[in-house]
């Protein structure tokens, strides 16, 4: 339904994308994951067609989207929820009538829509607001409830529940996986991974502008410290060495194809190393086996099958973990 | 210090007994602000919103250009104006000089770099997620546009109100191509300065008066205007 293709897109002399190639189907949900400057609001902005990017193209429905013609009407069928949204002074109801009137639905019509999305939402209470008097969630909820007012193709968010509370988010949701069901494509920047882990289907990570493979398991909310550069985290009875200069809350992912599995420890660069007890082994048929290990918190990693029968590992068999610091990855 | 008193005396008695001269001349200074204001916000207003939301090259320049055209002399547009309408000039056949047409093109070229700088301001300092959410929302360019200039809109009023004041208050410019004559061409700001040099200061007095009544008028309606906005 829109693809990307060849992205890359330039800030003066600094290349903040560069994408091969990203597909998000009709009728699914995407994250998309990365660190603050990773490039998911940019990329957002693009796949909004409101940002033309440096190089390579977006095709909406098989249509390759070139002409400035082709982007408005591209922008009639696509719509972003950004970070901060902003609503327009004026009250709830006038906000949300804005992008019905701009498509084309007036008068009852438009009226109705708006009354039926607020109250799906749970902000129908907000309706004659003034929207500049409103909370930061409250922000939040009445955008989220502007583009699915429209009834759009495609729905970006761009951390939709930075502001929300677990109900508010929740509910989102739900409405996110309705929309889904009739057909439209959602795609979610977040920093939030258990969210997303959570309600997406696919996922698309990126690092410094670049898509990067990740995986779901060993995804944890953590508290980081202080200051820059090398830091310990604490994880349960665990004490993970991460290498950040994000502060407070965040979440760390311990990629399972990165965690070395030896039988022992022993002297290497990796900053940490976790005993554990083999709790399951499950080998896919294609060449991998994926191990649970209950280390204090449960952990997987993934190895080949000549490395299991090598180290002669069985479910009970007692194991160390080893990752470097610089290869937690934090968002 | 007893001949401004008694001018001051003078000025209000001649206000409330509807003194002719006082209100014919109040009332060619409002049609000559009011049409100039207009033309010039029609010109300053559009060629503000193109420099202070698009991005072209030369634009830093049209911006330079645009605010030393604020501090540009009066009378020196006069001089322009007169040598551009005489009968020698380029337009001395429209037989405007002298007239207060003439009045309105000279305070129209003072005014209209006070709308385009003011307005080039106010929608700079716009946030620019008014923009980009009217276009997410399916706004085409224009509709983004009139969003803008819909968050904008005290601001904007505040450049029309200056405009305003500007070409009320000024005095060169209305004095050397409308030549101050009675009952045409003689405007609030060219009359106290005849008025004043004859030594009629209760005249000169009553017609300041008015000048500050009319901005201080304007000015209060603004104030109205965006209190209501803000309220």
């Amino acid at each position: 339904m829109l693809r990307a293709r060849g992205i890359e897109h330039h800030y003066g002399p600094r290349r903040v994308l560069d994408i091969d190639s990203l597909d998000f189907e009709t009728g699914s949900i995407t994250a998309v994951v990365g660190a603050n400057g990773s490039g998911k609001s940019t990329l957002l902005r693009i796949l909004a067609f409101l940002e033309i990017p440096t190089n390579g193209s977006l095709v909406l429905d098989g249509k390759t989207i070139r002409t400035r013609a082709d982007r408005l009407a591209a922008r009639r069928t696509v719509t972003l929820v950004e970070q901060r949204p902003f609503l327009f002074s004026g009250t709830v109801t006038a906000n949300m009538l804005y992008g019905l009137r701009a498509r084309g639905c007036r008068g009852s019509e438009a009226k109705r829509r708006v009354a039926e999305t607020l109250q799906l939402v749970g902000v129908a209470d907000l309706a004659d607001r003034d929207a500049r008097a409103l909370s930061e969630g409250e922000v939040q909820k009445i955008a989220v409830a502007r583009a699915l007012t429209l009834d759009p193709k495609v729905l970006l968010m761009d951390e939709p529940t930075s502001a929300a509370d677990r109900s508010s988010t929740n509910r989102l949701y739900q409405l996110v996986g309705e929309a889904r069901d009739r057909g439209v494509t959602v795609v979610i920047a977040s920093h939030r991974l258990e969210e997303v882990y959570r309600w997406s289907e696919s996922f698309v990570s990126l690092e410094g502008g670049r898509t990067i493979p990740v995986s779901p398991e060993n995804v944890f909310r953590v508290e980081i410290p202080a200051g820059t550069g090398s830091k310990e985290v604490r994880l349960g009875d665990l004490v993970i060495h991460v290498v950040t200069d994000t502060t407070g809350p965040a979440t760390i992912a311990l990629p399972p194809d990165d965690l070395i599995v030896s039988t022992g420890s022993f002297s290497s660069s990796a900053r940490n190393q976790f005993q554990g007890r083999i709790q399951r082994i499950t080998d896919d048929g294609r060449g991998r086996v994926t191990l649970r290990i209950d280390a204090g918190v449960e952990l997987v990693a993934r190895i080949t099958p000549s490395a299991l029968a090598e180290l002669a590992l069985s479910v009970g068999s007692p194991v160390v973990l080893s990752i470097k610091a610089m290869t937690v990855r934090v968002f | 210090m007893d001949f401004l008193v008694e001018g001051f005396r003078r000025a209000v008695q001649l206000i409330l007994s509807g003194d002719a001269d006082v209100f014919g001349i109040t009332a060619l200074s409002i049609k000559i602000a009011l049409s100039s204001t207009v033309l010039a916000c029609l010109v300053g207003i559009p060629i503000g919103f193109v420099v202070g939301t698009t991005r072209f090259w030369g634009r830093r320049a049209a911006l330079t250009v645009l605010n030393t055209m604020l501090a540009f002399p009066t009378v020196v547009v006069g001089v322009v104006i007169w040598g551009l309408l005489t009968r020698n000039g380029p337009f001395g056949g429209l037989g405007l000089l002298y007239t207060w047409w003439a009045i309105v093109a000279a305070e129209v070229v003072l005014a209209v770099p006070i709308a385009a700088a003011l307005t080039a301001a106010a929608v700079q300092s716009i946030d620019p997620r008014v923009r980009r959410t009217a276009l997410t929302l399916g706004a085409g360019p224009w509709r983004a546009q009139w969003a803008v200039a819909g968050e904008a809109r005290f601001a904007l009023l505040a450049a029309v109100v200056v405009a305003f004041g500007r070409v009320l208050a000024e005095v060169g410019a209305a004095m050397i191509v409308g030549g101050n004559i009675r009952n045409h061409t003689r405007t609030l700001t060219t009359a106290v300065a005849l008025a004043s040099s004859q030594g009629d200061f209760a005249l000169a007095i009553a017609l300041g008066l008015v000048l500050l009544g009319l901005a201080l008028t304007v000015n209060v309606l603004l104030q109205l205007f965006q209190g209501r906005g803000h309220a």
